[in-house]
């Protein structure tokens, strides 16, 4: 009788407990949908609060910037040190304005950046190197247009880029984007152990074949003595090591339509430069794990710990600190020379290089500064303010030899955790002293802290990988279909790479035409075809 | 039980309505501390609810959802075309059933054999060691993992020298997918005891003696007394886990996948962030949450049906 009673009890209360849940649920539905109206009424009350005239007695307003983490070792605090004092030093006081950085992790950018955009969280001045994510925020209505803003607040900004630069951040005639100056075009370099080829009396190759004799050797002579050589090193697809230019040596003829349009899994040739690295892989001349190396850090340490003869990553990659200061440490007598190695039919040497644009800064629509943004941007670019940022204080971080600024590299607050500061730089990247050899000499300069023999390997190694170089296409109009299917195709594309490197040499062929077809049912054929009808129309309007 | 006794008794006489308010006076504390996790439960459990609607909408994150325009069902249809969302469900299907079955009685037997352990020190320093890796992010078992199991580890180098051929447990299919799982139930396994040791706790004891009286053998007592005893626990848990087959943890996949393998280890979790974090297509990404929520639910009340009709406890 007792525990019937009991039971009953329960029951109500749960009824109890039940409506209180639900009136909760109802809540916080209601709370999530003011939540939305308050966005849009932020956005109509935006443009009003930054047109008002500030007087000095205003609380400062608070800028917010994106920077990059790239989680270098020893890095200060990124909001608050030596550069970002110099910052609120000299844009923050005279604008009455406070600039705060908000660090994102540089390998998970989009990710990151995605969120934040969703949550209408983003920094005042957010970046991104992927220009279609740009143009989608830009499809959405989700970026400021910065016209007029350029107009009435940037003028030396606008100077600075040029209307070519300018014109990679349009989205229907609209600037939704201020893309950076990229001065040096370089993209990929390939690089190799002299010393070894030295002790081998081997000289530097100059095409595949040759390569391919010299990583053999590497492997079966192993001239470094070292436990595990690597002959050719690299990492999963997709970050810092690549292939170099070797696939573009395998292409053959096309038109300049084809050469364009057709995704490059298409491309006549493509099949045998992949099956010539799965015979690399096969006989083990490649990095054994290399597509279990998602993060590089195996091939880091491989290189940085002289066991690598031969690989392919940025141009500039040797240079960095975090590959240079190590590898002197373990393996002194180590010495990478750049190398030219991947000669097509024609005898070239074809490599793509970079447009003449840099990473993409916006102004999310979320923002209330977009004015005092573009401000700061402005005040970037002034060719005094840009030279600190990117050079530092003489005598601190560079001695002045001829002109050129000589990079001494500092730790703790005042190093620079990229290369000449380009998360703080967003409107420039690589060196900016007028002239491009001028640029090149000034960046090796600068990043090789005083050593010739960097200093030549850079030099040497721009030179290289801007011969026969050719850049993507500009078509100028978004590509709907890559808007939607491209960060899907893109992670194909990475897998299929390590895929068909590793695949059994008997399976190859059946395995690449397999994911080929599935790579364009996944969207590479709407791609394709819009490029196509992009291009005709670009190309039929400049006649 | 002897308050709850108590409480009865003074109830004899009152109202309902008065014993109501009686019982929340006098357990206000207790009622208080249920408010916490009633909180955790309605904030990120039910009002996320709402957020589904987006599954319907094409989402634009600029409007949000009151200013997005509604398409039906065309992101379903969109997702069920696609061949990538189909092998996604494969793979957690397939992943989750491999580790029902390696990974479900593993914990049961551990729990009995642990049961038997006479030194109480030793039973409890075991088990400590034994729940520990838990407590350890994939991310970190993900790096141990690499450095023990890929093709120039630990493992290989020992197989290496003994003269045996190498084993590429992390870059072909078949092995990954047994290291996945064996990883798997190695970090489950002590934790999963727990639960099933505080079942075994509560047999009578009575019963182990009786049996001794009998002459029953340490087997005869765990196969008789040990199990009967804890088969609700297992059934419970047993229906729980076939509610969540369809649902799969995003760290253990994501960390132990690679591209070598995407054709296994690619599954919902994984593919969710793709289209929803990375690629923000934050419609595509609810829809697949909202399909996997529903056939869950139905997988649950089918596993309680049939438990229920083989005259077992169900969950309710």
């Amino acid at each position: 009788m007792i525990r019937d009673e009991r039971v009953v009890y329960v029951k109500t209360g749960i009824k109890k407990i039940s409506a209180v849940l639900c009136s909760t649920v109802l809540l916080a539905g209601v709370a999530a949908g003011c939540g939305g109206n308050d966005k849009e009424s932020k956005e109509t009350a935006a443009p009003e609060s930054s047109n008002a005239a500030k007087s000095p007695s205003d609380p400062p307003a608070k800028l917010t910037v994106e920077v990059f983490d790239r989680g270098v070792q020893g890095q200060p605090d990124l909001n608050n040190n030596f550069w970002t004092k110099y910052v609120n030093e000299h844009f923050g006081k005279p604008n009455n304005a406070i600039v705060e950085y908000v660090p994102v992790p540089r390998s998970q950018e989009v990710d990151k950046l995605n969120v934040l955009m969703a949550a209408g969280q983003a920094p005042d001045i957010s970046f991104t190197y992927d220009g279609t994510l740009v143009t989608r925020f830009a499809k959405s209505d989700g970026l400021y247009t910065l016209d007029e803003l350029l107009e009435s607040h940037g003028q030396q900004l606008k100077a600075y880029l040029g209307e070519n630069v300018l014109a990679y951040g349009k989205y229907n005639d609209k600037q939704v984007s201020i893309p950076g100056k990229r001065t040096l075009l370089a993209w990929n370099g390939m690089f190799i152990r002299k010393d070894w080829l030295d002790k081998l009396g081997m000289p530097l190759p100059t095409n595949r074949d040759e390569l391919y004799n010299t990583l053999v050797a590497f492997r079966d002579k192993n001239p470094g003595n070292v436990n595990g050589v690597i002959p050719w090193a690299t990492a999963a697809a997709g970050m810092n090591y690549t292939f170099g230019n070797l696939v573009q040596s395998f292409w053959g003829q096309m038109s300049e339509e084809e050469f364009v349009t057709t995704p490059n899994w298409l491309k006549p040739g493509n099949k045998d430069a992949y099956k010539w690295l799965n015979k690399l892989y096969n006989e083990k001349l490649i990095s054994p794990d290399f597509a279990l190396d998602k993060t590089t850090k195996q091939a880091d340490a491989d290189v940085t710990n002289g066991k690598v003869g031969f690989y392919a990553a940025n141009w500039d990659y040797p240079m960095t600190q975090k590959i240079r200061e190590p590898l002197k440490q373990n393996s002194p007598d180590a010495h990478y020379v750049p190398v030219d190695t991947f000669k097509n039919a024609e005898g070239k040497y074809l490599k793509e290089v970079y447009n003449e644009n840099g990473i993409f800064s916006f102004i999310p629509k979320s923002s209330k500064n977009a004015e005092l943004a573009v401000k700061y941007l402005n005040w970037m670019a002034d060719p005094e303010v840009m030279f600190f940022l990117q050079f530092g204080e003489e005598g601190v971080h560079h001695t002045l030899k001829d002109g050129i600024p000589q990079g001494i590299s500092q730790t703790g607050e005042k190093m620079q955790m990229s290369n000449l500061n380009m998360d703080y730089t967003m409107i420039v990247n690589g060196a900016e002293l007028g002239d491009t050899e001028k640029n090149v000499k000034t960046y090796a300069a600068a990043l090789a802290s005083g050593d010739k023999q960097y200093e030549e390997l850079a030099m040497e190694s721009y030179k290289i990988n801007t011969t026969d170089g050719y850049s993507s296409f500009y078509y100028g109009v978004p590509n709907e279909s890559n808007i939607k299917y491209g960060k899907t195709l893109g992670d194909m594309n990475k897998q299929m790479i390590d895929r068909l490197i590793v695949a059994k040499e008997s399976e190859f062929d059946a395995l690449y035409d397999k994911l080929v077809k599935e790579y364009m049912d996944a969207g590479g054929k709407a791609v394709q075809e819009e490029n196509v009808k992009n291009y005709r129309e670009v190309t039929a309007n400049k006649k | 039980m002897k308050a709850v006794l108590n409480n009865q008794q003074d109830q004899i006489g009152l109202t309902r309505r008065h014993t109501f308010w009686l019982r929340i006076r006098r357990d206000a504390l207790l009622y208080i501390l249920l408010l916490l996790p009633l909180l955790y439960i309605a904030i990120f459990k039910y009002a996320p609810i709402y957020g589904l609607i987006m599954a319907f909408q094409d989402y634009n994150i600029f409007q949000g959802t009151s200013g997005s325009e509604w398409v039906g069902l065309d992101v379903f249809r969109f997702i069920f075309q696609q061949d990538s969302f189909y092998r996604a469900l494969k793979n957690t299907l397939v992943l989750n059933v491999l580790d029902l079955v390696a990974g479900f009685p593993a914990p049961i037997i551990l729990a009995i054999l642990l049961n038997e352990v006479r030194m109480a020190r030793f039973k409890k320093l075991t088990q400590t060691i034994l729940y520990l890796p838990h407590f350890m992010s994939w991310v970190i078992i993900g790096g141990i993992v690499y450095l023990m199991f890929s093709n120039s580890g630990m493992v290989n180098l020992f197989l290496d020298s003994l003269g045996l051929s190498k084993i590429e447990f992390l870059s072909q299919k078949t092995p990954w997918l047994v290291t996945y799982i064996t990883v798997g139930v190695w970090q489950n396994i002590g934790w999963g005891t727990i639960i099933y040791l505080a079942a075994i706790t509560g047999i009578n004891k009575e019963l182990y003696e009786a049996s001794d009286m009998d002459g029953c053998s340490r087997l005869r007592k765990m196969w008789h007394i040990t199990l009967p005893g804890i088969k609700s626990t297992i059934n419970i848990l047993l229906i729980l886990q076939i509610g969540r087959m369809v649902s799969i943890g995003f760290d253990r996949p994501f960390v132990m996948g690679n591209s070598l393998v995407s054709e296994y280890s690619d599954v919902i979790s994984t593919f969710v962030y793709r289209v929803g974090i990375s690629s923000g297509d934050f419609s595509q990404a609810t829809a697949v949450g909202l399909f996997q929520s529903v056939v869950g639910l139905t997988l649950l009340i089918g596993a309680n049906y049939i438990a229920k009709k083989l005259g077992e406890d169900g969950i309710w």
